[in-house]
């Protein structure tokens, strides 16, 4: 499983410290991805996953540490660490009023990423949405289609990061079963995946190492097992359910 | 998705959102039934003009008929010889018809005393205020803004409502801003601007009138956008941003011109056209109470080439007639200039206001274009008067000699000639009016920038540092 694990760092967070006004929301997390590698992130409400994950996508500066994106800091330049990643919020929402390809396309421009019909045609085939639905308008799609659009707009822009914020939230389990094909389908191509999640469960099925995030910094790493059941789901509930508190 | 495309998946977005489209659509219907309704009003203005030209030619033939002759008195002629002057729409008219649905544009006017023939109807300014007549130029300074509001007060904060902020804020791409702004503008100025266009190949208006008019509508609308882009990345909800949006609208167009309005009428009164007419009425009639020579004693005052030709027999005579009329004038010179001088304050005053009132400063060089505000009909009757004084000097030889006035004299009385339209480009207005939508544009463009630096460097929410990249997607 962990075959295609490099040993560069894709994501490398050091010492990262962030406040919002009085309240400290990061004391000191360091975390690292490697090429090829699934990361999970779970954490509570307000433990610091978005803060995370905004410090990666260079919305702000850190007060302390450093963030470095395929080694750019994405505070210094912003432009440079966005093209090597690939986002996919929490509550995916594309624009309505276009269809599963033209939003694609349109995102893609947005990225200044072009890509070719046969490139966007291969994304959304790689998601499993179906042909017929490619030239619908999103409007009438379900939430789990919509993500598979967002998914195959992260695919279509073929780059080596890709955070995901609550993936699998609201999708049905078998939903669930397809994205995790497709996250595999990402560590063959040594994409390096951030999931930040509540999701233990879909965590564990997927994760080659999940962290939890606690009092601002990564409290307990746990590394999938490369036999028998990948982590002990019930420890890792137990872990999760002391976020916070000292391990 | 090349740089033509990305700009029309722009455009299918714009046009798609139903909100969207039937703004730019009534926008569309709105202009195009302003600039009809201007070509009615001017057609309607030449077709009176016509109508009345057909009635004075049968006038002056009756009068002809019955007073000039072998035996003819000039001042019978003098008397009833209404001569007909008229102030064509100018050929901007029809987009901007400002005064002239108030002031006369006919007058037929006669040998006596002129204050009482101007002011008919009033002159004065409510253009500060009063929305006046529904033309294109109401549309752009009243309509327009609502249709930006309802296109552009959204332009972050839907983003933001519905979740995609963080989602573009994330791509490296740059420009998002830019192109969604520069396309709401390119659509609403199409829309408004087209009919004008249209209007002004059917009036064979001027290229150069449409054009400044176009560019006016240019910078107004940048103004609007401006804010809208200054308000939208400044609040967190749409809601919020058009309720902050209508509230300027109301406040920019409508309540401070109508304190400013009121405030210049009571720095400056002016008193009414009618006062000059009865003051000068009083003065004839008061002619009739005071012996002749007392009245041409005040007549040779100004017009001392007739001294010593004022005698004649009986109890009347035109002559004396004549010069208690042009005395009754003269005797309200003074309250005239007056007049004159309050209304060219207030005018000022007023082009004042619009360096700083983008809808003021729109209207005053639209009007002052297309010649329909008071500096347009001032003209009007300036031409006038200059025209009854050449009606008065063609008179007195025959009323002072006693010479008679035949067939041949009255083909001589001097006819009216309309003067050619004076509008002019109001530079200064244009100018504050391009400084204040260039500065608008710029503001909100800074605030996108500065809020993304302010967010980034002292550590916000992640709402607000998401917002705050708006200014490398912008930039």
């Amino acid at each position: 499983m962990n075959m295609k694990i490099t040993s560069t760092p894709a994501i490398a967070i050091e010492g990262l410290e962030q406040s919002y006004g009085h309240k400290q929301v990061l004391r000191g997390l360091d975390l690292t991805v490697k090429r090829g590698e699934i990361y999970a992130l779970l954490g509570g409400n307000g433990a610091g996953k978005s803060t995370t994950l905004s410090a990666l996508l260079g919305f702000i500066v850190p007060q302390a540490g450093t963030v470095r994106v395929c080694g750019i800091d994405p505070a210094a330049d912003p432009r440079g660490a966005r093209a090597t990643m690939a986002y996919v919020p929490e509550n995916v929402s594309l624009y309505e009023h276009l269809t599963a390809r033209e939003n694609i396309a349109y995102f893609l421009a947005l990225a200044d990423a072009m890509r070719g019909r046969d490139a966007i045609e291969g994304a959304l085939t790689a998601v499993g949405l179906a042909e017929e639905a490619w030239d619908k308008r999103l409007s009438g799609f379900s939430k789990g289609m919509r993500q598979k659009v967002a998914i195959a707009l992260a695919l279509a822009r073929d780059v080596p990061v890709l955070l995901l914020d609550e993936p699998t939230s609201g999708l049905d389990p078998r939903a669930v079963l397809e994205f995790n094909r497709l996250l595999d389908a990402a560590r063959e191509r040594e994409v390096a995946v951030l999931m930040v999640t509540h999701d233990i469960v879909s965590a564990v099925d997927i994760a080659d190492r999940s962290g939890f995030l606690g009092q601002g910094r990564i409290e307990e790493e746990r590394e999938a097992s490369a036999s028998g059941p990948r982590f002990d789901l019930n420890a890792l509930h137990d872990r999760y359910a002391r976020a916070g508190e000292p391990a | 998705m090349s740089a033509p495309s990305i700009w029309s998946a722009e455009a299918r977005l714009l046009l798609r959102s139903g909100r969207n489209l039937v703004a730019l659509i009534l926008l569309l219907a709105l202009s195009s039934a302003a600039v009809w309704a201007g070509i009615a009003e001017v057609e309607h203005q030449h077709a009176t003009i016509k109508r009345v030209e057909a009635e004075q030619v049968r006038d002056l033939a009756a009068v002809a008929e019955a007073n000039a002759g072998p035996e003819g008195d000039a001042g019978y002629n003098a008397y009833y010889a209404f001569m007909l002057t008229q102030g064509p729409p100018p050929p901007l008219a029809f987009a901007a018809i400002g005064q002239r649905d108030l002031q006369p544009y006919v007058l037929r006017v006669r040998a006596l005393g002129l204050q009482a023939q101007l002011y008919d109807s009033e002159v004065y300014n409510p253009e500060l205020a009063l929305p006046g007549v529904f033309d294109w130029a109401f549309v752009l300074i009243y309509l327009l803004p609502l249709v930006v509001i309802a296109l552009g007060h959204d332009l972050v904060t839907g983003e933001r409502e519905t979740g995609r902020l963080r989602l573009l804020l994330s791509l490296p791409g740059s420009g998002l801003w830019r192109r969604r702004v520069g396309l709401r503008y390119g659509a609403v100025l199409a829309a408004l601007g087209l009919p004008l266009v249209v209007g002004g190949i059917v009036m064979v208006a001027p290229v150069s009138g449409i054009a400044i008019m176009l560019l006016t509508a240019a910078l107004y609308c940048g103004f609007w956008f401006g804010l809208a882009m200054l308000i939208g990345a400044s609040l967190r909800t749409s809601a919020t941003a058009a309720a902050t949006m209508i509230g300027c609208w109301i406040v920019l167009t409508l309540i401070v011109p109508t304190l400013a309005n009121a405030t210049i009428a009571r720095t400056v009164p002016v008193a009414k056209g009618i006062d000059l007419t009865l003051a000068q009425r009083e003065m004839v009639h008061h002619g009739w109470d005071i012996p002749k020579e007392e009245t041409f004693e005040r007549f040779f005052v100004n017009h001392p080439e007739w001294r010593g030709k004022e005698e004649f027999e009986g109890r009347f005579h035109w002559k004396w007639y004549y010069a208690m009329h042009q005395v009754g004038d003269e005797a309200v010179a003074a309250d005239v200039a007056a007049y004159r001088a309050s209304l060219a304050r207030r005018e000022e005053l007023t082009k004042t206001l619009g360096f700083v009132l983008p809808g003021v400063g729109t209207m005053n060089v639209l009007h002052r274009l297309a010649d329909t505000d008071i500096e347009g009909q001032l003209a009007y009757q300036d031409s006038v008067a200059a025209f009854h004084k050449s009606l008065r000097e063609f008179y007195y030889p025959y009323l002072f000699e006693d010479r008679m006035f035949t067939q041949a004299d009255f083909r001589r009385i001097p006819r009216y000639e309309a003067r050619h339209s004076t509008g002019t480009l109001a530079l200064g207005s244009l100018g504050a009016l391009g400084l204040l939508g260039l500065l608008a544009l710029w503001l909100g463009s800074l605030r996108i920038a500065r809020s993304g630096i302010g967010s980034r460097s002292k550590g916000r929410g992640p709402g607000m540092a998401a917002f705050g990249k708006l200014a490398e997607i912008t930039h």
